[in-house]
């Protein structure tokens, strides 16, 4: 450790427990507790409309989302196409219970907490089902099953009555201690509940990946033979990240689905799937800051385009339909912008700031 | 020189007395929004209903069709994601809005709930009948897919000759699509007499021969479509390739095709060409191809608002003029009635359309009712066919039987 706690300009690590802490310094400390404290009180200072809370909602249920993608895909390598569909599973956990014993019953709504744990054990279930075939398949093969489940969920949704063929199911209000959230407070209070759960798995994922577990999911997606030989179980690490990844999922999806009251088949699509792909991209695959700026710059480009979109329908030619392709346009470029020049994503601009912060004034 | 004094205060009270008078009792703004795809799936459909919606509340504003007071509509793209929907929804109540039209069927089912909370007089694009299932606030404009599907195929069953027809259902696959499958099969239970050989639900197919051959050795003869005006005309494109479309209703061994709202219009026309002869569709809104007072009352508007051919012509244009005709018109017998514009007295205005105060859009071939057991706008529906390009009406408007025998 560096001579003065609070500030370090370099890595004076002098055991492996040094360079597995959370955080390095204690001035990173503090100024993490202080935009945290920040993150929860906010609200207390700054009324925003409903429509923005959605949004901000939307981003961490995607957060949520993403730490789980981030792990199959970012820290062990497996690509997979068909995160939505686990995100779905969550959901439809919740959208069947409530089918079944109705939208407004007590475990819908006064033991809603269980339910986000039961949906992320069903979404992790689903998860070491598809990850079986980790076991023999890498690459495209690996690709193309997660797909194939992708494809059999929206299949099994669209066509099946019991799950409303996609149409909307409904959630009933949760109820809180101070009652039921009602409408004017919902978003708010999904604020709070999906910022909670972000710190939380933001902390269990950090948590693992300093461990044993954590530290063989890097192993195998760098070289899994060599993994192999050096004792660990590429088999039993590959089917336990999508496990993982699943049980992320799931409690993205049940929140969701408490989100939005509902549940419909249409937030849960292959190009659901291919979208928490491009925020794990542009956030930064295999670094745990990714997952959080991922999903917040995708859901903001898309309102930028959206709003892009609506003011270039006045100026171009209807019988072209152009705006409609600049959502598509835009997604894609940037995208590719991002694996061209900085397929780290935009973790790493935040490492290189951090660094330059570290050093400043002296130059890096 | 007091006096004189005292005249001209007088006078200068008085003119600042009546130039606040105005400013009292100020125009009023009442705002309203819309949240549909104008751009994404369906926009094709979704642009012209736009576009007939701002022109007609413009002209309202224009024309000073309710006084002083003005609407202020707030349109919105929501690229038919139901997600966006909610997210406009939420931002137009925050605007305050006082009425709110909506457009896909999924979105309307998936805000129903939100309708019902708020209390909010909804009219959507969707006529999907499920919409109207424990809902009190959600108004379709027009005879709901279920009832122009059991119109079509009650025209089958009247104008079939020979033994029983055999009838298939071309159906897009979501609720949309599949929402008057069971009222027809209903119907057919109720002693609508025509057997149902197929459902089909298409997917994005781009060749339909293998399912067209496969109706042909079924037997069938007529194919009724619920979905969009691109699968038809794929489908359309592909029965004049294999020699199967009818060349008059009914004509054996060929394919007589029908279609409700969104399956017709100028599009599909544009999208198959000499194929769509011969198609009948149904639809309770007039069409720019028959001469008549809301042909022109159409079109007028469209030119009046620099809109192009395609636009002015559209049948969903009408459709988004129709909309915003009963928002206004509500909104004028409330103030008639002098109560306050709000959700609430907007709802007991659309309550009370019926009778004596159903309301007469010159776009529709019927007039607009509702009351709290009837939330379909306009009963009524017309068939047209496609003669030589263009649609002609056929036979006068009706109101299909069996959507009474089925309730």
């Amino acid at each position: 450790m560096s001579a003065n706690r609070w500030l370090a300009t370099g890595n004076y690590f002098t055991t492996y427990q040094e360079e597995q802490r959370i955080f390095f310094t204690a001035i990173d400390r503090l100024l993490f507790a202080f935009f945290l404290a920040a993150l929860f009180l906010w609200p207390f200072f700054v009324e925003l409309d409903s429509k923005y809370m959605l949004v901000i909602d939307n981003i961490l249920v995607a957060v949520i989302a993403v730490l789980g993608l981030n792990m199959v895909t970012g820290f062990a390598g497996l690509i997979s196409v068909g995160h939505a569909a686990f995100v779905g599973v969550g959901a439809y956990t919740v959208a069947c219970c409530a089918r079944i014993i109705g939208d407004q019953h007590v475990l819908i709504t006064h033991a809603w907490p269980l339910m986000i744990l039961v949906s992320g054990f069903m979404g992790a279930i689903f998860g070491l089902v598809v990850g079986l075939p980790a076991l023999r398949l890498k690459h495209l093969y690996l690709v193309m099953a997660t797909l194939s489940f992708q494809m059999i969920f929206e299949w099994t949704i669209g066509f099946m009555d019991f799950f409303n063929q996609g149409q909307t199911i409904y959630v009933g209000r949760v109820v809180w201690f101070t009652g039921e959230v009602g409408r004017n407070e919902h978003y708010l209070f999904w604020y709070y509940a999906l910022l909670t759960v972000v710190v939380i798995c933001g902390f269990a994922v950090r948590n693992l990946l300093r461990t044993r577990y954590g530290r063989c999911l890097v192993a195998v997606r760098d070289n899994d033979r060599a993994a192999d030989a050096m004792g660990m179980h590429p088999g039993f690490t590959k089917v336990y990240a999508f496990g993982l990844a699943g049980f992320l999922a799931g409690i993205a999806g049940s929140m969701h689905a408490y989100l939005y009251r509902g549940v419909g088949m249409e937030s849960f699509t292959l190009h659901e799937s291919i979208q928490y792909l491009a925020m794990t991209i542009v956030g930064g695959l295999g670094a745990l800051t990714g997952s959080f700026f991922g999903p917040a710059a995708i859901k903001i480009l898309d309102l930028q385009v959206e709003s892009l979109a609506e003011w270039a329908l006045n100026y171009l030619p209807s019988t072209m339909n152009l705006a409609t392709a600049l959502r598509p346009l835009s997604f894609g470029l940037v995208i590719v912008l991002f694996l061209m020049f900085e397929p780290r994503g935009i973790a790493n601009w935040w490492r290189i700031l951090r660094s330059y912060v570290k050093l400043w004034p002296f130059r890096y | 020189m007091k006096t004189n004094k005292i005249s001209i205060w007088l006078i200068v009270s008085l003119v600042a007395f009546m130039l606040a008078i105005p400013a009292s009792s100020g125009a009023k703004v009442y705002k309203l929004g819309l949240s549909l795809a104008i751009t994404g799936p369906t926009s094709d459909a979704g642009n012209p209903y736009a576009k007939g919606v701002e022109d007609y509340f413009r002209y309202v504003n224009d024309n000073k069709l309710l006084g002083q007071d003005t609407i202020d509509c707030t349109i919105r793209d929501d690229k038919y994601e139901t997600s966006i929907t909610k997210r406009n929804f939420e931002e137009y109540l925050d605007m305050g809005i006082v009425f709110y039209l909506n457009y896909s069927t999924g979105s309307t089912l998936g805000l129903k709930r939100d309708f019902e909370e708020v209390k909010m007089p909804t009219i959507p694009a969707s006529f999907h009948a499920g919409n109207l299932e424990d809902s009190n606030y959600i108004f379709l404009p027009i005879a709901s897919y279920s009832a122009q599907a059991i119109g079509l195929a009650e025209y089958v069953v009247n104008n079939h000759e020979g033994k029983k027809p055999k009838v298939a259902l071309f159906v897009h696959p979501s609720a949309f699509g599949r929402g008057p499958v069971d009222d027809v099969k209903k119907s057919v239970a109720a002693g609508l007499n025509m057997e149902i050989v197929e459902v089909v639900e298409h997917g994005q197919d781009l060749d339909n021969t293998a399912m067209l051959q496969r109706f042909k050795s079924k037997g069938v003869q007529y194919v009724i479509s619920q979905t969009v005006q691109s699968p038809v005309a794929v489908m359309l494109n592909d029965a004049s390739r294999l020699g199967l479309v009818a060349k008059t209703f009914g004509e054996k061994g060929k394919f007589t095709f029908l279609g409700c709202h969104y399956t017709g219009g100028n599009d599909l026309i544009a999208l198959a060409g000499d194929a769509a002869e011969n198609f009948y569709w149904t639809t309770s809104y007039i069409i720019t191809s028959e001469p008549g007072v809301g042909r022109d009352a159409q079109l007028a508007l469209a030119k009046r608002y620099g809109r192009d051919d395609k636009a002015a012509n559209s049948h969903n244009y009408a459709n988004g003029v129709m909309v915003a005709q009963v928002a206004a018109e509500t909104i004028k017998r409330a103030k008639a009635r002098g109560v306050e514009i709000t959700k609430e007295s907007l709802y007991e205005e659309l309550l009370a359309m019926n009778g004596i105060n159903a309301f007469y859009p010159v776009t529709t071939v019927g007039p607009v009712t509702f009351s709290k057991d009837d939330q379909q706008g306009v009963d009524t529906l017309q068939l047209y066919v496609v003669e030589d390009g263009n649609f002609k009406s056929e036979g006068t408007p009706f109101i299909p039987e069996y959507t009474g025998k089925i309730k």
